[in-house]
């Protein structure tokens, strides 16, 4: 089942396009990477998810119906850009966010319950938010959002300013949920974490879809491969090579570019005719390349307008 | 509208009801009626004037024996509180008499001293001379005592039997009984107290609407600047989180209100029976909460021009929460509402003194000025209605409605743009945004 589809979706404020017909849909229990820049349109994206914001064309489904504002229960939204009641105590906040969820307050307190217990802060449950660390508001804050069980899972940064003890524990917690069916949108400028993470990915720059599909497949659709070669000799096979597009040689070291569906063992044959081949590792491009290289291009190109 | 507003309307009463401040603040009301009418209680018992002495130079030689037993005021104590003590004083003593006397009065022997001229009947002038002149009170006293001595002497001389005539004089005094002409009839009413009820409760209204609506204000900057807002916005329509608030924060304000109510009721039912029994004689100053009619129907106006008065401003209050950043800023868009609100303040008191000209008629249907003017008219009117007191009801839910309206659009956006300074100008501009 497809648990939220957008179709081409815009949103203008003024003369700036903030989001310009985008369209994905999301399967069931996956996790899905909405990738890009700083204000490449992911927060716009969201709110128009959540119903923060209406786009001004195209249309959002979700669980196959029709958007209207009450389907946002079933979504938990952790924001990029996220704060607490400082002088509430935990247990009140999170009282309130389930209501607003429209959980009754009996099962919000067995949730709260489970929760605190499952991130080791049942002693702080009376204690004000303002009383907590950093690091431990963020960790209620996930609490918040995820109180309700939804069948959708929004976070925007989740491991924005946490530790990597903490960075670790929400990363089990999302895939502990994934496990369980919900279906994750998680939003990131940070590749790394999204490439261990992601079942599928949209990358948006400037508002436009730039890449969109299942990761593996873009990997490869992507086409690029790297090598990396530990050599002793003649390094010249570098440069003669057909099969390479750009390199990075230090000597004993290089790091080379191939073109697409390039014969890694035809170079692995050259280099061998004039060097010893200490080490032979082929790459699949990274996720960060992928970015940089997309992204950065695109970026660029702004930048000369 | 979901029940989720009810989350929202708890959320904003009972964190503000639990707190210190509001708790104190409820308190301090009552006490600080409690501390005036205790302090003045406390004030008579313990600066009781002790038994004044005077000395009476008498060069007419016929007033002293009948002023003397005119003024037979007792202390609390029982003892008199006047004593005279009659001097006789040689013309060409009198300067070296007066500067012995300016001593004891220096000493404390005695408090001051009076000299009769010789010509008291025709000249109407007594010296008085004493070591404190404040007491006006002591003064008038003796000035009603001097003058009831001469002219009973006018009179005797004239051959009239004093007595007789200041008893017929006594008994032609009239009483004038203050009747207020109605619609239902003529009604006899206090003219003073109700104007004093008037400016009191429309000073609370204009204090309850200023600081409950710089309430919704930093609750609005709360949200924004510790970053809250998004995660409520992406559960709950702006509109309901800003409706949430006003509701919340105004049943808190009636809440304090009822409160007042119920002490102010208790004080003006017990406080004076409470003040005799701890052994207070004079309870005047009681009268003037006593004779406040508080009418149920004053009531039910009061509390509807303040509910619809709050929400009124704190729509506007909240809109100008949604474009600033912090409370700092929000204080520089404050000064333009607090001059309205004192405005209508102003209007207010003209208004009350004459409830029925076309300035008061027309100031009451303005909706920045309804809730204070026209609360001001219907309270001096009671139980009459003033003219346009229905129509002010209509016109200011209506305007009500509009602001809400308003401001919402405003809201909206404003709670979204987090960290950005945005000018009026550009604020307006989001009205017209879909």
């Amino acid at each position: 089942m497809k648990v939220l589809e957008t179709n081409k979706i815009i949103k203008k404020f003024g003369d700036f396009t903030a989001v310009n017909e985008i369209s994905f849909s999301i399967e069931e229990g996956k996790i899905f990477g909405l990738l890009g820049p700083n204000g490449a349109g992911k927060t716009t994206t969201i709110r128009m998810i959540m119903d923060i914001i209406a786009p001004d064309s195209g249309s959002i489904s979700i669980m196959g119906k029709p958007h209207n504002g009450m389907a946002t229960d079933n979504i938990g939204y952790l924001p990029e850009e996220r704060g607490m009641y400082r002088k509430m105590k935990v247990r009140e906040v999170l009282i309130f966010l389930a209501a607003l969820k429209s959980m009754k307050k009996k099962d919000a307190d067995k949730e709260i319950d489970y929760w605190l217990k499952k991130i080791n802060l049942t002693d702080w449950k009376n204690k004000k938010i303002e009383e907590l660390s950093k690091g431990m508001q963020q960790k209620i804050q996930f609490i918040g959002t995820v109180l309700h069980k939804p069948k959708l899972l929004i976070l925007d940064e989740p491991f924005g300013g946490l530790d990597p003890i903490n960075q670790n524990l929400i990363k089990d917690l999302m895939v502990e949920l994934k496990e369980k069916g919900t279906t994750i949108i998680f939003s990131t400028h940070v590749m790394e974490s999204a490439e261990k993470l992601c079942d599928e990915i949209f990358l948006i720059n400037k508002g436009i879809e730039i890449i969109y599909g299942n990761l593996s497949d873009v990997k490869k659709s992507y086409g690029k491969e790297n090598i990396l070669i530990e050599f002793d000799g003649d390094d010249s096979f570098l440069k003669k090579s057909d099969q390479i597009k750009k390199f990075n040689n230090y000597g004993k070291y290089a790091e080379a570019q191939l073109i697409k569906n390039a014969d890694t063992q035809l170079i692995l044959r050259e280099a061998m005719k004039t060097c010893k081949i200490r080490k032979f590792e082929i790459n699949e491009p990274s996720l960060h390349d992928i970015f940089i290289e997309s992204v950065g291009e695109a970026n660029t190109e702004g930048e000369l307008e | 509208m979901s029940k989720k507003i009810f989350a929202v309307i708890k959320r904003e009463y009972w964190t503000r009801a639990k707190t210190k401040g509001f708790i104190i603040g409820t308190l301090i009301f009552p006490l600080f009626l409690v501390l005036i009418f205790g302090g003045i209680f406390i004030v008579q018992k313990v600066f009781t004037p002790s038994t004044r002495t005077y000395y009476i130079v008498d060069n007419s030689n016929q007033i002293y024996s009948k002023f003397s037993t005119q003024l037979t005021d007792t202390l609390k104590s029982g003892e008199l509180k006047f004593k005279f003590f009659e001097k006789k004083v040689e013309p060409q003593l009198m300067e070296s008499t007066i500067k012995q006397f300016q001593e004891e009065v220096r000493n404390k022997q005695i408090y001051g001293y009076l000299v009769i001229p010789e010509d008291i009947v025709e000249s109407k002038e007594v010296k008085y001379a004493a070591q404190s002149v404040s007491d006006f009170e002591e003064q008038r006293s003796l000035q009603w005592a001097l003058s009831k001595v001469v002219s009973d002497i006018r009179l005797e001389k004239m051959g009239l039997d004093a007595n007789k005539i200041r008893h017929e004089m006594w008994l032609g005094n009239i009483k004038l009984i203050s009747n207020q002409i109605t619609e239902k009839g003529e009604i006899e009413k206090s003219g003073t107290s109700s104007f004093l009820l008037t400016y009191i409760l429309a000073y609370v209204m204009f204090l309850m609407m200023m600081i409950y609506g710089t309430m919704v204000m930093r609750s609005v900057i709360e949200e924004k600047s510790q970053r809250i807002t998004e995660m409520i916005v992406s559960a709950i329509k702006p509109f309901e989180l800003m409706f949430g608030k006003i509701v919340g924060i105004c049943a808190l304000g009636i809440t304090q209100l009822t409160i007042f109510g119920i002490m102010l009721f208790f004080i003006v039912k017990y406080g004076e029976p409470i003040m005799i029994k701890l052994g207070a004689t004079d309870t005047e100053f009681l009268n003037i909460i006593k004779h406040i009619n508080f009418t149920v129907p004053i009531f039910l106006f009061f509390i509807f021009y303040f509910v619809i008065g709050f929400v009124f401003f704190s729509a506007l209050y909240a809109s100008i929460g949604a474009i600033v950043n912090t409370e700092d800023e929000g204080q520089q868009f404050m000064p333009p509402l607090v001059i309205i609100l004192l405005l209508s303040y102003f209007i207010m008191f003209a208004a009350v003194k004459n409830p029925d000209t076309t300035m008061a008629f027309w100031a009451s249907l303005i909706p920045f000025f309804t809730p204070l003017v026209m609360f001001g008219r219907v309270a001096v009117s009671d139980p009459a209605l003033p003219s346009g007191a229905i129509l002010s009801i209509f016109t200011m839910i209506l305007s009500t409605i509009l602001i809400i309206w308003l401001a919402s659009k405003i809201y909206r956006v404003g709670i979204l743009m987090c960290g950005k300074k945005v000018s009026l100008k550009e604020a307006v501009k989001w009205i017209k945004y879909k």
